[in-house]
């Protein structure tokens, strides 16, 4: 007992050094798995606030492209109004991001909305130009957004031209490119094919722009398409976005539950 | 050890790590993490543990400003635990350095090797589990490397405009 006491006082260090690093890596295996944590993230309220501090300084460089914006979405809007068929399942709440990164392989945004203005974790993000992420985790005031750049994230899609399926995958290399997988060398795939949402799980409503096909490529002897899609959102620019809140999915989800 | 001095050093190193560093979009690939300029610069009087908890501080607030829970922790604990046998294996009397890290007690050639090998280890570590997988590594190699020559030229510049 002696022996064993002073081989672990000797070692003292290196122990105290592996069970610092197993901790560390149990953080890890966490936060893949289920960030949950809104303190532990940029959806900590110190923490964004600084980045929305600093965010609003800079913004004012960008006022005039940033109206601009605004006042093509309000045109693009008032003719959605108009041809509105009442649909009120699907509600949009905007919100503003206060940082975002693009050239990582793991890239998050923040947004100034949390749970106290009815943001859930796993509801769908877009812009007015498509696409922008799930949210992943949630703090009173703030959230932290997975954005289709970033290389955990997978997404359903589909062809607007025949409803082929695929998913979207980004490789971790331009902000402005992913690629879509799963699509079978027997479909036609034309430069410029409209790929949107396929509304497969209720993240996201079918039909919501995702990009447009830049690139295809099949090699010889392989059965699925290389595809590159020019993504309709600029990350680089993204300023505002909304959060999708579908009465459909708590219920879907509910139902899943259900099923477990 | 001057506690206020090393924590206002802290402060200042970290701001400048998330407003400037953190912002930096040189080529998609250059992350350089200046802020274990801290760690690397205390001076060797604390027990071997607690430098380590230290490390590990440091590394959890910047995982919380990347959303990487759990990353630059054990980057930073790794780090401060091969760092004392690092500085022993360039020296070879340990007492020389009067328990401050310095150009003045290093020496050029021993400050330069101890910045390259501890930025390189600390950057790779960082970049390999952030990518979480095998499938990104040139990727995760060429960050590594472009990162730590910033990493490298930012510690080794403010060493030297502090003992001039």
């Amino acid at each position: 007992m002696q022996n064993l006491l002073k081989i672990l006082l000797r070692y003292s260090n290196f122990l105290v050094f592996v069970l610092l690093e197993v901790a560390a890596f149990l953080l890890i295996v966490y936060n893949h798995a289920a960030p949950r944590s809104s303190v532990l993230s940029t959806a900590n309220r110190m923490v964004a606030w600084q980045y929305e501090t600093v965010s609003e300084i800079t913004g004012y460089f960008h006022l005039r492209q940033q109206n601009d914006q605004l006042a093509m979405e309000n045109a693009s809007l008032r003719n959605q109004l108009a041809q509105a068929e009442g649909v009120e399942i699907i509600q949009y709440q905007s919100a503003k991001v206060v940082q975002m990164t693009t050239d990582r392989l793991h890239n998050y945004l923040t947004i100034n909305c949390g749970t106290d203005d009815g943001i859930q974790r796993g509801q769908g993000v877009r812009n007015e130009n498509g696409v922008v992420g799930v949210v992943r985790t949630v703090g009173t005031h703030y959230s932290v957004v997975m954005p289709i750049i970033n290389t955990m994230m997978n997404l359903s899609c589909r062809f607007l031209k025949n409803d082929y399926i695929g998913t979207l995958q980004w490789d971790g290399k331009d902000s402005r490119f992913a690629l879509l997988t799963d699509v079978a060398a027997h479909m036609v795939v034309n430069t410029g094919d409209t790929i949107v949402t396929s509304g497969l799980s209720p993240i996201f409503p079918e039909g919501i722009p995702v990009g447009i096909v830049e690139s295809s490529v099949l090699h010889e002897g392989d059965s699925y398409y290389t595809i590159h899609i020019r993504l309709s959102t600029n990350f680089k620019r993204l300023k505002y976005v909304e959060v999708i809140h579908n009465a459909d999915q708590i219920q879907i989800e509910e139902l899943l539950d259900g099923l477990d | 050890m001057d506690w206020t001095k090393q924590i206002i050093r802290y402060a200042v190193v970290m701001v400048l790590q998330v407003l400037l560093f953190d912002q930096l979009q040189l080529l998609g690939v250059c992350h350089p993490y200046i802020y274990i300029l801290c760690l690397m610069m205390m001076p060797i009087t604390l027990p071997h543990i607690s430098d380590m908890l230290i490390g590990a501080t440091a590394g959890l607030i910047m995982d919380i400003f990347c959303n990487s829970l759990g990353v630059h922790t054990s980057a930073c604990i790794l780090l401060m635990y091969v760092r004392p046998y690092i500085l022993s294996a360039l020296i070879n009397e340990t007492d020389r350095l009067n328990e401050q890290l310095s150009l003045h007690s290093l020496g050029m050639e021993a400050m330069t090797k101890y910045v390259v090998i501890l930025v390189l280890l600390h950057h790779l570590t960082v970049f390999m589990l952030a990518a979480w997988s095998w499938q990104h590594v040139g990727f995760v190699v060429l960050e590594t490397l472009v990162s730590s020559l910033l990493t490298i030229l930012v510690i080794l510049g403010y060493n030297i405009l502090k003992y001039r």
